[in-house]
């Protein structure tokens, strides 16, 4: 009838020392025991309420008992909540462990740890309604929605750790193979012939997509990781190349999480472990990397470039950075085209070749490493400036027939507006491609140093080893009188360095003079850049121009 | 008498002839009979009882949809006086088997009361449980339509008379002309209560002036205002509802200085800004004298408490305050209550271990100056040599009950500090001296709450011996005792008039109680489960109670009506706060949230159509705040409206 069975209470009974209660009796005590049992628990539920939990312990009971002025009953208080174990054999008969303690055990056992004292705590739990995000308050995740929660995913997709996750599932055991494989390679035998079949592989694969998030992220972090390996960087740009150059995978999500990598490893300031390193290759291969990337999705985003230009423009234009950055910045923009060279490049072109000559100086640079990067730099800065004079002057394929002029005019009005800034651009540019251009490291500076003053040797020497290369592609014009003219340019350019235009006028032939007259900007260009660079510029020019120039 | 006798005649027959053979067999035959006639008549009663309400079940569950709600009204009360009847009849195992059969129906409405039912196990029970006896002793009022009434009877009387009986005895029909009632209403949760819906009426008819104190700081702080500032007094609009209220009030309350200063407001009132007049709700409420003497606010006090009126945070619904959180770390599962200062720098904590704990916050923002803040502290001149020796610990333990500590309430100005514990004593600590100053005695059980008035000086308390009093500090007995509830009180909060208490019990009720007369002013009835949290609104009409299942109910305390029910929490409500404006409720639970709920809106659903008794308008939730597994024990909005809470971090929960 009542859940407390009258066997319980014949237990109950004998427990305490009556040994025959008669049936009668237990069957009338049971269903009161069990009414006096729920009032009891009913007070100590009371307690339990009043000191705020939501757990009954053995404390309330007890508290409940005294409520009700009874002997609580001792030997439960704890501050756990009692492990009942199931007897085994019985489906519903639950029992205490309480194990036999050894006195001797109690005593001899070390005192335990003292419990923390109370202390209390505080935090913002919300800020004008809003809960900041902070360690003491529970993750916002909890909070919101999960469409919400999704969102809030999506917006972190820069976050590889959170693009981990769920494509986690997604890739197939191969896939993972040849991920792990391809990683392997890069960090361990970035020289093997295997390696080259894997960036072959990887240009080519289809089906390589959902390994992009991995790959970008491997890089950029084996890039900041590794940034003293140099062939591990060399690697890593090669596998970027592939990737790149995989027509079947969709780079640009990634591009944002690549181009800092790249960009470290064409301007950082040491690459490689020793300085004898060659890092001068992966600034360039970096630099090509850039740059064509700049060609294919310059168009699809168009601060790209702008933004790009901007990191490198810095870069070069901070006398602080080292001479090794700002190689690896010039390289970076001469490698998005001529027109960034003439527009960002050439106008600073003369102030930094002030402060690049006298580290170039055999005197004046003791130190043998820092001038011989110099001259790097000035190689690089030559090499930027004749591509971009090449490139001018290839716009004037004509330049001797009189037909062609008339596109031109428009040309060079746009040009001229630039003029004066050109000049000075293109005065500073070419300084640094001597040493690249030529082996001979004294001759190109000898150059140079004289240059200011115009020694009238130094144009020969100069104009003498020169001319024997346009002479090669040279037929029509006779030998003399083409260092006849550099001569005559040269020293006109010098007396009058900046707006050199009548000094031109009058020394050109006809046809030389209706080519200043038509291409100012080119004619200023070129005389400013030999101002500066002396005859390694003439190695950009096609020999007919030359002609009509010299 | 006739066939005794024969009984005996034949019985005295066979024993003069020596058959005592065929006496015994026929002893055996009439006992057999005997025992048989009994049977079968407890199996007849049960069964009339189990077939007659199933019946009626069967048929209220059948009957027309508009009005079955209201016949599934009946089925509650008839089932458990169905049960209880068996039980006094000692039918013991069928009223179980009956209790058990349809016990689920129930369940969902009435689950608490059919658990402490359930215990009922013999005769002397129903005397014994209260609410059994409750239950016997008054009859539960139904509320049904004429056409629900008339199907009713019908019903009964053609198929079902067993139950008319039940009905009769037990329940009162209030037939109402017209409609059903919609479903909406909640008749079923009054149901039980039945005949104290009487007495319920017969109390919230009597007068309550529930305005606020006339010459409160707030009051004198507008005036002060509009004094030294005459441009920036009150908008016109707090000049209307203030004469209207006067209307209302019968004029006793308004002294006629007050409505001189009325008038000098409402004339420059007329060009003043309407910016105030939304903020200065407190003002609207029409103005009471004190029932009791109030102790007078030190000068500097008020200044600070001009400082904090002046530097007031708006709270609206779209303004939203911010909240403090206090945890209290590696409290072991001691930490029984919390308090929080008037200004959030102090806070109390009361432990089973029987000690109170008080953290000055402000010195715990800077431990390095801890020794020096205290010569400077305004609030620690005294204690010097104390604190002192006690300089390790970074709060002052406060020592001196023997039982559990159940509640810990500052005095307004926090220099007091009261703690209430289960050796039924309640214990005033002075927190400059770090000391106890009194102990006073007086309830003959755990004493479960206490509050100090919002002046200071009285404190009212509730305990397990089912009264509320109380008391003002300097007196060891109580000044009043307030006995009424069935069970437990235990909350009690004051009304911001001192002129009221309101106490929460387990008996499902609230009550107000008149300070003065010590006599019940409002029974508000609702809740579900008993009520843990209460908290009155700063214009002192609206109340709000949180119960143990998680729901907030809003009252109207001059009419008694419940607003709007909701389930607030998942679980126990501890504490309730209003905002300073009270246009934002504050909750805290055991389900580890603090919620921000609009008062304003659905109270301005109210006022507009108040003659509309429909509980149509809820409390809106403006905000869930979630705590990091850590239940929220106390809420305290500050005079400048920041919020504090304060909690237990529970771990491995």
């Amino acid at each position: 009838m009542s859940i407390v069975p009258k066997e319980t209470i014949e237990v109950i009974a004998q427990s305490i020392g009556i040994p025959n209660l008669s049936p009668d009796v237990a069957l009338a005590l049971a269903p009161d025991v069990e009414y006096r049992l729920r009032e009891i628990i009913q007070e100590a539920i009371k307690c339990m309420r009043h000191s705020k939990r939501t757990v009954l312990t053995t404390d309330d009971m007890d508290s409940a008992l005294n409520l009700r002025n009874i002997e609580p009953i001792y030997g439960f208080a704890s501050g756990d909540p009692l492990k009942f174990k199931r007897a085994i054999g019985h489906k519903d008969l639950f029992y205490l462990d309480d194990r036999e303690v050894d006195f001797k055990e109690v005593i001899d056992a070390p005192l335990p740890k003292a419990p923390l004292d109370t202390a209390v705590v505080t935090h913002w739990l919300a800020i004008e309604g809003v809960q900041p995000a902070i360690p003491e308050n529970p993750p916002i995740e909890a909070i919101v929605a999960p469409q919400d929660g999704k969102k809030m995913d999506h917006g972190k997709d820069d976050l590889p750790v959170d693009l981990k996750l769920p494509i986690k599932h997604v890739l197939s055991r191969e896939l993972q193979l040849y991920f792990d494989k391809i990683g392997e390679l890069i960090l361990l035998r970035p020289e093997t012939a295997l390696f080259k079949e894997a960036l072959l592989s990887l240009a080519k694969d289809s089906g390589l997509h959902p390994l992009v998030p991995y790959f970008s992220y491997f890089i950029a972090d084996e890039v900041s990781r590794n940034l003293s390996n140099l062939s591990i960087l060399f690697a890593l740009m090669r596998v970027l190349k592939s990737l790149l150059s995989n027509p079947h995978i969709h780079i640009e999500p990634y591009l944002h999480q690549m181009m800092p990598s790249i960009i470290t490893c064409l301007v950082a300031k040491r690459v490689g472990e020793q300085v004898s390193d060659n890092h001068w290759a992966i600034r360039d291969f970096a630099a090509k990397l850039v740059a064509s990337i700049c060609r294919r999705y310059g168009h699809v985003y168009h601060n790209l470039q702008s933004r790009l230009t901007k990191t490198l423009i810095h870069a070069f234009l901070d006398p602080s950075k080292a001479l090794t950055q700002h190689y690896g910045a010039i390289r970076g923009l001469s490698a998005l085209g001529p027109s960034v060279v003439r527009l960002l490049i050439l106008p600073n072109l003369e102030t930094y070749m002030q402060l690049l000559e006298p580290e170039m100086q055999l005197e004046k640079q003791k130190n043998e490493l820092k001038r011989k990067e110099a001259c790097r730099v000035y190689g690089s800065l030559l090499l930027a400036a004749g591509s971009c004079l090449y490139d001018r002057l290839r716009l004037f394929p004509g330049l001797l027939s009189p037909p062609d002029r008339q596109p031109w005019k428009t040309n060079k009005k746009i040009a001229l507006t630039h003029l004066p800034k050109n000049k000075r651009k293109a005065s500073s540019t070419l300084n640094s491609h001597q040493p690249p251009t030529k082996k001979l490291a004294v001759d190109p500076t000898g150059a140079n140093s004289q240059f200011p003053s115009t020694d009238g040797p130094a144009t020969s020497s100069s104009s003498g080893s020169n001319p024997n290369h346009h002479h090669s592609h040279n037929s029509s014009n006779n030998n003399s009188s083409n260092a006849g003219n550099t001569t005559n340019t040269n020293t006109n350019i010098n007396n009058a360095t900046g707006g050199g235009v009548h000094a031109q006028r009058v020394s050109g032939s006809a046809v030389l003079r209706q080519a200043w007259k038509e291409d100012m900007d080119a004619g200023h260009l070129l005389s400013s850049l030999h101002s500066l660079f002396g005859e390694g510029i003439f190695s950009f020019i096609q020999p007919a121009e030359m002609h009509c120039f010299i | 008498m006739e066939d005794e006798d024969i009984e005996k005649a034949v019985l005295a027959y066979l024993r003069k002839k020596g058959l005592n053979l065929t006496e015994l067999a026929l002893q055996e035959e009439q006992s057999r009979l005997s025992s048989d006639a009994s049977h079968s008549r407890s199996q007849n009663v049960a069964d009339r009882y189990f077939d007659g309400y199933s019946r009626l079940r069967s048929w209220a569950y059948n009957s027309l949809d508009s009005y079955k709600h209201e016949l599934l009204c009946v089925l509650y009360p008839v089932f458990i006086h169905c049960f209880m009847d068996l039980v006094e009849q000692g039918y013991m195992q069928e009223a179980r088997t009956f209790f058990h059969t349809f016990r689920e129906d129930h369940e969902m409405m009435h689950l608490r009361d059919l658990q402490k039912l359930e215990g009922i196990l013999s005769p002397s029970h129903l005397e014994e449980m209260e609410l059994a006896r409750f239950l016997r002793q008054n009859k539960v009022k139904i509320r049904l339509c004429q056409y629900s009434y008339g199907l009713l009877l019908q019903f009964i009387h053609k198929k079902s008379l067993d139950m008319l009986g039940v009905i009769n005895q037990h329940i009162n029909f209030e037939v109402t002309p017209g409609q059903p009632t919609s479903i909406s209403d909640d008749s079923e949760a009054v149901s039980l209560v039945g005949a104290s819906q009487d007495l319920e009426r017969e109390i919230n008819q009597k007068e309550l002036h529930w305005g606020l104190l006339e010459d409160s700081v707030e009051e004198r702080m507008e005036k002060a205002l509009s004094d030294s500032d005459k441009t920036e007094v009150e908008g016109n609009k707090e000049g209307d509802p203030e004469e209207n209220n006067k209307k209302k009030t019968d004029g006793n309350k308004q002294g006629t200085s007050v409505s001189n200063k009325k008038k000098k407001d409402k004339m420059v009132g007329a060009t003043g800004k309407t910016t105030r007049s939304e903020t200065s709700m407190v003002s609207v409420a029409p103005r009471v004298k004190s029932e009791l003497t109030l102790p007078q606010l030190p000068p500097e006090v008020e200044l600070s408490i001009f400082e904090d009126l002046r530097n007031r945070a708006q709270l609206n619904s779209l303004a939203l305050p911010s909240v403090s959180f206090y945890t209290f770390r590696h409290t072991h599962n001691g930490l029984n209550c919390s308090a929080i200062s008037h200004d959030g720098s102090l806070v109390a904590g009361g432990f089973s271990d029987s000690s109170v704990k008080v953290w000055d916050m402000a010195k715990i923002g800077q431990p390095g100056r801890a020794s020096n803040s205290q010569g400077e502290n305004r609030s620690m001149q005294g204690m010097h040599s104390l604190a002192s020796d006690e300089a390790k610990r970074p709060y002052s333990l406060l020592q001196g009950h023997s039982g559990p500590v159940y509640s810990v309430s500052f005095s307004p100005f926090a220099d007091f500090l009261l703690s209430s514990s289960s050796d039924n004593t309640i214990r005033l600590w002075s927190t400059r001296l770090n000391a106890n100053l009194v102990c006073y005695k007086g309830h003959n059980f755990p004493v479960w709450d206490a509050q100090f008035s919002p002046v200071g000086h009285y404190f009212a308390t509730a305990s397990h011996d089912r009264t509320a009093r109380v008391w003002s500090m300097e007196r060891i007995q109580p000044l009043r005792v307030m006995a009424g509830h069935l069970s437990d009180v235990d909350c009690v909060q004051w009304h911001p008039n001192c002129n009221y208490i309101v106490t929460g019990s387990s008996d499902k009720t609230v009550r107000l109680w008149d300070v003065q007369s010590g006599e019940c002013a409002r029974l508000f009835i609702g809740h579900r489960s008993m009520v843990l949290s209460l908290a009155i609104s700063p214009d002192g009409r609206f109340m709000a109670s949180g119960d143990e299942d998680g729901t907030i109910i809003m009252w109207d305390l001059s009419t008694g009506r419940s607003v709007s029910p909701i389930m607030g929490h998942n679980s126990c409500v501890w504490t309730l706060a209003f905002s300073c404006e009270g246009t934002l409720l504050a909750s805290g639970s055991a389900d580890c949230m603090v919620k921000l709920w609009d008062v304003t809106s659905s109270m301005k659903a109210l006022k507009t159509d108040e003659s509309i008794s429909g509980p149509t308008s809820r409390l809106r939730l403006l905000k869930a705040l979630p705590t990091k597994s850590t239940p929220v024990y106390n809420l305290r909005f500050t005079r400048r409206n920041l919020l504090f809470a304060a909690g237990a971090l529970s771990v491995g929960s």
